[in-house]
């Protein structure tokens, strides 16, 4: 399972972050500071939780 | 006076808006809104189009569906936030400057891309998760002080007592503000909110001055002895390339006064008054303090509570509807919440709903200080609930509410105890 965020579209709401730090870390000015990453196995439903959180919608899940 | 005689007037609707999309709502003064705002929202969103116009006010749309806020928050092109093209603002104000001195601008809530984003850039490592969570200390404490003045007392109303008080604190100690402004800051929050609540002419431009003189002196100390505050940091950033001037800071200093105190205070006013007409979710937090923070976003999404006005800046089509240019729209973000496409059984309060709300709006002008606001929303419930007993809305004296930009609480009595 892979993640891809459209980090032109982030406007730093850091939902995603309040989900999981590790998975979806943030810069400086709380931005997302990720493009694409596979999911650590176990860690799926979590990467799901986080896409969801997103008020601007722009984590896309790509299950595999 | 009659209830109908107290709104707006009725303004003919324009030739271009078909009667199938018309809505009579005075977002002011509407008596039924007034009344109890949300529950007006959830019989607006059955009744009324996804996207009306209403004659009240002037005359102008409403976004009322969860799609329509959306889609618009984020086409800048399409819904402008400047209430006059930028360069005539500019003008205007110049022009005002003249008679009444120099005039704030609240900069970046009332610009467009691309300087909407130079603007909003140097704010947005000073209010990122990271920064704000050092506050959380000092929230706590101030929160505790304003709840242990009440506790032993069985009743207060909480809107004086605890909710306009605490973020006012918060803010002055954020900027670095002296604490001896407290009593001149609370007046000229009052004074702001009044005016939110009333569609009339209100001197705003007097009320943003004395903003801006009461945080002059402390801007001038920090320029050249830095602390650990935000004016301090706001001093350090650079704008577009060039250092911050005096100018720039008492424009900033202006815009959080705007954007972040009465918001504050009206998400802990309708917050709290959902925690008191529920004594089994206060009994559920209590026994486990875990769920606050999904009870905080949770009734951030069921009484969402801001309605940021838009200028239509060209004709167009939008959602199936003819839009003229410099036409005023409303995003009215409490119905986008409650739009039962989005949120199944948008009324009930479910301490397990995902996914996401737009009470701090989407897009680019997505609010700044959403991480400041949880804290201090979620701090706050967390010590109202370990500090004081089961509380109830008081049988005798029923809240009042205030509609507008803003919709919030006038009044909130509150007993508890025997
Ligand atoms: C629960 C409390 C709050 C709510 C519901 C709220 C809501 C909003 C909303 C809906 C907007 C977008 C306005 C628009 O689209 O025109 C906004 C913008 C903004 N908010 Fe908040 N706000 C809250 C608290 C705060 C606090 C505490 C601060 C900071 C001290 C703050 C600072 C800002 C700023 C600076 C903007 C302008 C951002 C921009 O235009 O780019 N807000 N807020
Ligand atoms: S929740 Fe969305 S908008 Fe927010 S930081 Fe994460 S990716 Fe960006």
């Amino acid at each position: 399972m892979k993640i891809r965020i459209d980090k032109s579209a982030c406007v730093g709401n850091a939902r995603c972050w309040a989900i999981s730090d590790e998975l979806f870390p943030l810069d400086e000015d709380g931005y997302i500071d990720i493009e694409e990453f596979e999911v650590p196995a176990g860690k799926e439903d979590l990467a799901r939780r986080g896409a969801r959180a997103c008020p601007e919608r722009v984590i896309t899940v790509i299950e595999n | 006076m009659t209830e109908a005689a107290s709104l707006s007037e009725l303004t003919p609707v324009p030739e271009h808006v078909p009667e199938t999309l018309v809505y009579d709502f005075d977002m002011f003064k509407d008596p039924a809104y007034r009344a109890d705002p949300h529950k007006r929202v959830l019989e607006l969103i059955d009744i009324a189009p996804p996207v009306f116009w209403t004659p009240r006010n002037g005359g102008h749309w409403m976004l009322v569906s969860h799609s329509a806020n959306f889609e618009a928050a984020r086409d800048c092109e399409g819904f402008s936030s400047e209430v006059l093209p930028y360069e005539k603002m500019e003008e205007l104000l110049e022009q005002m400057a003249d008679e009444s001195g120099r005039i704030p601008r609240a900069y970046p809530i009332n610009l467009d891309p691309p300087l909407h984003g130079t603007y909003r850039k140097p704010l947005q490592g000073v209010f990122s998760p990271r920064t704000i969570n050092e506050l959380k200390g000092h929230i706590r404490t101030l929160a505790g002080e304003l709840l242990d003045a009440v506790a032993g007392s069985g009743e207060c109303e909480f809107m004086a007592a605890i909710a306009e008080p605490l973020p006012v604190k918060v803010f002055l100690g954020m900027l670095g503000m002296p604490v001896d402004k407290y009593p001149e800051y609370r007046a000229l929050v009052r004074a702001h909110m009044d005016a939110q609540a009333s569609s009339g002419a209100s001197d705003a431009i007097g009320r943003l001055q004395k903003v801006a003189a009461a945080m002059r002196d402390t801007i001038e100390e920090r320029k050249d002895k830095r602390e650990d505050d935000i004016i301090s940091m706001l001093w350090g950033v650079e704008i577009d390339g060039r250092e911050t001037t005096q100018e720039d800071l008492e424009n900033y200093g202006v815009l959080l006064f705007i954007a972040g105190l009465d918001t504050v205070m009206q998400g802990i006013g309708l917050g709290v008054r959902h925690l008191a007409e529920n004594p089994d979710l206060q009994q559920q937090l209590r026994e486990d303090p875990s769920l606050i923070s999904n009870a905080t976003e949770e009734l951030l999404r069921r009484y969402t509570f801001t309605v940021p006005p838009r200028r239509v800046a060209k004709d167009m089509e939008f959602q199936g509807v003819q839009m003229k240019k410099d036409e005023r729209a409303m995003l009215f973000l409490p119905g986008a919440d409650l739009d039962p496409a989005e949120y199944s059984s948008p009324e009930e309060f479910n301490l397990k709903r995902e996914g996401a709300h737009i009470a701090f709006n989407a897009g680019p002008h997505r609010c700044l200080g959403s991480h400041l606001a949880r804290i201090e929303l979620n701090i706050l419930y967390e010590e109202l609930l370990a500090r004081l007993p089961q509380f109830r809305m008081d049988p005798v004296r029923p809240p009042s509410f205030n509609c507008g930009h803003v919709v919030g609480v006038e009044s909130l009595h509150l007993v508890w105890g025997d």
